[in-house]
């Protein structure tokens, strides 16, 4: 692998300013809302993992991913908003319910494979998603969601000067999945993940269940993803159907495939800067420059999806492996140059 | 003179190399028996050079360079493909694979000629393929072959799994095929390579180690030695 | 007795529906392996341009008029997907997954497209008075539209039928969902019927997206969201590469999910994907798909 030797301390130091900033005087971070900002963009980044873990690195296109992640939002307000158990608790049953779901779907599911599985678990991730639209048993509160009550969860994830406790906790939430997923893979069932995606004949040969192992990768991903989706829900305050839409994992496929899928890192960076990039397109076209552009180039334009739409267009035709994939073909470069 | 010129034909199938450097001739109006082992690369080599797998190398028809061109070109060509398991098409019927196959529109001499080989396929002109025997299977895939005029007709063990009536009648059709043209043929059973082949070309790992006269089959102990199997008869 | 006719036959229109998109959706992928995520966007285009077709002649529109307008927004979508074809997919040949993550972003740019230029509002399809009136079938009052909706349903599965059994073309096409490497080793150039699916296909897509935007009443970017996840499951359940399994699959799917909406409001899209569940167990190759080799 193309390590870089001072790659870890330098995360390790990147990541403590990450976690200090909030703290340290006057700077970007120490305002709320560029913790909003930046809270909302690591639980999008640990959500793009989740998605490397099962695209990348098992090799199963999934297309519901978003249920697992809806159902962390959901599971974790129901029951605080009903007062059956405290906050905490709250959300690692969310996590508990997501991976037992995904057992369920996974194991329907992972009878098929390639583009069929794609399908399927589409369908499935809609289903959830029209019926958390529906309001059953007046728990999921149709189309408009529900807000989380703020009576029922601790002060310090209230109010606005205390944002940097929900920063804290999407970072916090960003590096255990990092940590997890990284733990996974480098583990003896992740080289059974990426052999799998690579040639799942030989791990057949091998005598080794196939089956067991994606089915593993995919109740990993959705636990973690339950996991970010209860952070979500602090951050956002209430739980949408939007969560469980299918455009959010579409949007997870594109920020893996824009950062690059496999190395870990490329997700979480492709995550976070998808997050930041919609968000701030959306403030860039609020501006008087931009309302001088033509209707016809400037409406689409005004819209996220078009420009990120393109990218990823480009990425996948031109540019396979994305950013980390160039990243490393750069590396691969200086060091065979260096070499002779 | 020779219709196909094999050099140097690598062919690599997902990071595996299975060909590492083929090189034998086909001659004209003559059959050329490709032999070897189990798993030695000859449906590989077939493949090749319909460009099935992407080959690097030169396979030369008539002089004309074929690495590099589409599997539909290749074909045009002038080469025409008898696979291993048949590959009929199972949903279509008889008539409809024969047409599918059928290059040019007014070809009734081209299928007479073929029913005539085949009677039965005349009779079961409107029944699905999928629904035939094997050995019915394996007469429309070689009349698929025979309905176009070819230059070449790559050929991968046509009495596989046969019964041993059938297999004499698949014989009699290839050797009446072989006498109008070149015939590149992998076959396991030695007594219709004795019959019909002019001459032997053996395989073994990726690699063409023998090229020479089908007398060689009379020797058990070059049989032995070349093909691992024992005896002129399997 | 007529409340249950009412629903079969709207769940049949609402079938038939389904069927215009999953149709291509199930050729595309029976011949190409391609997952075609901008056959949505296919719609929403057939549906634009119809709709355009629709408004100039007035704010009511004839029946013959509203034909034009179906035949040329099926036009446009199938020109529009064989561009898609020949400008990205054939490029990615045979990088499946690539390919189905490059129709994604085109979904998605088609998506920013419409909406930067006509907004997500939904716009009123001017669709002729004839459509609101009932038809008596049975003693059950049966609005016209429906009837449309199976007609023309059935029209493109007898045309597709044809298509496919009458015609070269057809021929290889059903060779090529079969096996594409010996429909090349034969000689035939196996792309030019993976142009032929995508302009079908797009077409089928694009009259579907006129007679869905009459059925919610008006146009916008987003109708197609629903009818390509429908399309998919009937996909699913039908099996890959089979027409008339698509057609048994959407009408199956329309009357069921009609009934329990009846039955138990709201109910109908989780009974779908019950059955979905259900086929996939038994048959994981779909009702009429083929298990492939
Ligand atoms: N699609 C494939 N993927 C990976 N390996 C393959 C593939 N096709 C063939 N091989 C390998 O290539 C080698 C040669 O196979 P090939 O089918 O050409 O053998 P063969 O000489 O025709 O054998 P047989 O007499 O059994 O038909 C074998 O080891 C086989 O396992
Ligand atoms: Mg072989």
């Amino acid at each position: 692998m193309l390590r870089w030797k001072y790659s870890r301390p330098l995360l390790v130091l990147f990541v403590s300013l990450l976690a200090l900033a909030p703290l340290l005087g006057s700077n970007p971070l120490s305002q709320p809302g560029f913790q909003q900002t930046m809270a909302v963009a690591f639980i999008w980044g640990g959500l793009a993992l989740t998605y490397d873990l099962l695209f990348g690195f098992t090799g199963l296109l999934s297309f519901g991913h978003a249920l697992y992640f809806a159902t962390g939002v959901y599971v974790t307000c129901i029951l605080i908003n009903h007062e059956v158990v405290v906050w905490w608790l709250a959300a690692l049953i969310s996590i508990a319910v997501s991976a037992i779901l995904a057992l369920l779907v996974g194991a329907a599911s992972l009878r098929t494979t390639g583009i069929t599985f794609a399908m399927v678990t589409l369908a499935f991730g809609e289903a959830g998603h029209v019926i958390l639209q529906r309001n059953f048993f007046n728990l999921t509160g149709g189309e408009n969601g529900i807000a989380l009550n703020a009576d029922l969860i601790p002060e310090f994830w209230i109010s606005v000067a205390n944002t940097k406790f929900i920063y804290w906790a999407a970072l916090a939430a960003l590096i255990f999945t990092y940590v997890v997923i990284w733990w996974v893979t480098e583990s003896s069932a992740g080289r059974v993940f990426a052999a799998l995606r690579d040639n799942e004949l030989r791990v057949q040969v091998l005598g080794l269940n196939t089956q067991r192992f994606k089915l593993l990768s995919f109740v990993i991903s959705a636990a973690l993803a339950a996991l970010l989706g209860a952070v979500m829900l602090i951050a956002a305050g209430s739980a949408a159907p939007r969560f469980a839409d299918a455009g959010v994992t579409i949007s997870l496929l594109l920020m893996v495939v824009l950062g690059g899928a496999v190395t870990r890192w490329g997700a979480v960076i492709g995550g976070i800067f998808y997050s930041v990039a919609t968000t701030r397109m959306q403030d860039l076209t609020q501006q008087d420059a931009f309302k001088t552009i033509p209707k016809w180039i400037g409406g689409p334009i005004a819209e996220p999806a078009f420009v990120l739409g393109l990218l990823f267009i480009f990425v996948v035709m031109f540019a396979p492996g994305g950013l980390s994939g160039a990243y490393y073909r750069l590396r691969l470069r200086a060091i065979t140059k260096k070499s002779q | 003179m020779n219709a196909l010129v094999i050099r140097d034909l690598h062919v690599k199938i997902n990071e595996s190399h299975i060909l590492h450097g083929v090189n034998f001739d086909v001659p004209s109006h003559k059959v050329t028996a490709l032999l070897g082992r189990n798993g030695v690369g000859k449906s590989t080599t077939l493949k090749g050079i319909l460009g099935l797998y992407s080959s690097t190398g030169s396979v030369q028809l008539n002089g004309q360079e074929l690495i590099g061109m589409p599997t539909y070109k290749i074909a045009q060509s002038g080469v025409a493909y008898v696979p291993e398991d048949r590959e009929i098409f199972s949903t279509l019927s008889v008539r409809e694979n024969l047409a599918l196959a059928s290059r040019s529109k007014t070809n009734n001499a081209a299928f007479e000629s073929i029913y005539e080989l085949f009677p039965e396929l005349k009779t079961r002109a409107i029944q699905l393929a999928g629904s035939l025997s094997g050995g019915q299977q394996q007469m429309v895939a070689i009349a698929r072959a025979m309905l176009n005029t070819n230059e070449i007709l790559l050929v991968d063990e046509p009495t596989k799994g046969l019964a041993p009536k059938l297999v004499t009648e698949v014989a009699d059709a290839l050797a009446k095929v072989a006498e109008a043209t070149t015939m590149l043929l992998v076959e396991q059973n030695l007594a219709l390579v004795k019959r019909i082949a002019h001459h032997v070309v053996v395989m073994d790992q990726g690699r063409v180690i023998f090229q020479g006269e089908p007398e060689n089959l009379d020797d058990p102990s070059w049989v032995h030695q070349m093909l691992g199997v024992s005896g002129g008869h399997k | 007795m007529d409340t249950f006719i009412l629903i079969g036959i709207t769940g049949i229109g609402l079938g038939a529906l389904y069927f215009l998109i999953a149709s291509g959706l199930s050729l595309i992928y029976g011949l190409m392996g391609v997952l075609n995520f901008a056959h949505g966007s296919f719609l929403t285009v057939g549906a634009f341009v119809g709709f355009w077709i629709a408004s100039k002649t007035g704010f009511e529109t004839s029946m013959p008029e509203f034909i034009l307008a179906m035949i040329v927004g099926g036009l446009a979508a199938g020109l529009f997907a064989l561009l898609i074809e020949q400008l990205l997919i054939t490029r990615l040949y045979d990088r499946h997954i690539d390919q189905a993550l490059v129709t994604v972003g085109v979904a998605l740019v088609v998506g920013a497209v419409l909406g930067g230029w006509f907004g997500n509002d939904l716009r009123m399809f001017p669709a002729p008075m004839w459509f609101l009136t009932a038809i008596d079938i049975g003693g059950a009052k049966i609005p016209a539209d429906r009837v449309v909706y199976i007609a023309t349903a059935v029209l493109l599965l007898v045309g597709n039928w044809a298509l496919l059994k009458f015609t070269r073309i057809g021929l290889i096409i059903r060779a090529g969902v079969e096996n594409r490497n010996m429909v090349n080793a034969l000689g035939i150039n196996v792309r030019r019927a993976f142009s032929t699916v995508f302009f079908l296909g797009g077409f089928a897509a694009g009259v579907g997206g006129v007679l869905v935007s009459v059925y919610s009443n008006g146009v916008s970017p987003l109708i197609a969201g629903t009818y390509l996840i429908y399309g998919f499951i009937v996909v699913v359940i039908g099996g890959m590469g089979s027409v008339p399994g698509s057609f048994l699959a959407a009408m199956m799917i329309g009357v069921i999910r009609q009934f329990a909406n009846y039955y138990a409001t709201g109910l109908g899209d989780f009974v779908v994907v019950i059955l979905l569940a259900v086929v996939l167990l038994i048959r994981p190759q779909g009702l009429l798909g083929k298990v492939r080799a």
